[in-house]
């Protein structure tokens, strides 16, 4: 399947297929796409290693439920569907420090992978407020 | 089959279909915030085109449930402005952070480590915010055709029509 080693599609083309597989997932089983409640779990099963007692005591956790569901399996999956079509299409593996962020703030690692780290703090801390 | 290898199935196909558009590369989404390309805006809005159309179709027939989330204008919008300012910075949103770290761009590794911070600060954060931010502006759940009293067909028309000539405008301008 040649079309599955191409670099790259139109974004319109892979957005029709992503819709049509949104509207099969949701006749199929109700499931609408959604990642950000996926890392409250992850989040609650980390606290669980260390604090079992507090995580079941707390209103969010409770509220989301910690466990691995079709959403959790869906961000998984994510993952290893991007890994496969890249792997696929022989793309340049291993990018530490992306090339705009490069242009404007140097090639350093440390300081890109420091950004990336507080940036995800808060972005999750938004999305979970906005509840998207 | 069961929820969980459906789940994973499934976002693995997503998660193809974006690596095929490039749409989970921190330069394209900073691309987009920053007006120079607009590739992830032509996937999400195309993708939010057929799924309205494809679900509402399904809803109409009876097949489908709708999944509606509370318009809370205190969440909605400080969330969206806080979102905004970490997204700017960490280059991903979940899950095209998933998807990034897939096709190797490991920086995501790191801001994955981040939201997942993130959540668990939001969970402490959590009884303090019900009590006050998301109780601002609440208006229960809410739908563009329900708040305007008018059939949601009319209301998918104009917003396909509005996403259409977006998209003209963008290849126009090489966006």
């Amino acid at each position: 399947m040649n079309v599955l080693r191409e670099k790259t599609w139109s974004p319109y083309v892979a957005g029709v297929l992503a819709g049509l597989l949104l509207v099969l997932s949701v006749f199929l089983t109700g499931k609408y796409f959604g990642a950000s409640t996926t890392f409250v779990r992850a989040a609650g099963f980390v606290e669980q290693a260390v604090a079992p007692d507090k995580v079941a005591g707390m209103e969010y956790f409770i509220k989301e439920k910690v466990k691995v569901d079709w959403q959790f399996m869906f961000v998984v999956g994510v993952l290893f569907g991007a890994l496969v079509s890249s792997w696929l299409s022989r793309e340049k593996r291993a990018v530490p420090v992306p090339r705009m962020w490069e242009e404007r703030f140097g090639p350093y690692r440390s300081r890109r992978w420091i950004a990336a780290f507080l940036g995800g703090i808060v972005v999750m801390f938004g999305a979970r407020l906005a509840d998207g | 089959m069961n929820e969980l290898i459906i789940g994973a199935v499934t976002g693995i196909i997503f998660g193809f279909c974006m690596q095929k558009a490039q749409v989970i590369r921190y330069d394209r989404q900073l691309g987009a915030l920053r007006f120079q390309d607009m590739t992830i805006v032509k996937f999400m809005l195309t993708t939010i085109l057929v799924a309205m159309v494809g679900i509402y179709f399904l809803f109409d027939l009876g097949f489908v449930k709708l999944s509606i989330k509370p318009l809370i204008l205190g969440g909605n919008v400080l969330g969206g402005l806080i979102f905004g300012i970490g997204w700017g910075i960490v280059g991903y949103c979940p899950a095209t952070a998933m998807g990034a770290l897939g096709e190797g761009r490991y920086d995501a590794a790191f801001g994955l480590a981040g939201m997942i911070l993130g959540a668990g600060i939001y969970a402490e954060f959590y009884p303090l915010l019900k009590g006050t931010v998301l109780t601002w502006g609440n208006f229960g759940k809410v739908t563009l055709p329900t708040a305007l009293g008018i059939n949601h067909w009319l209301v998918i028309v104009i917003l396909g029509i509005a996403f259409v000539l977006l998209f003209r405008w963008f290849e126009k301008n090489g966006l």
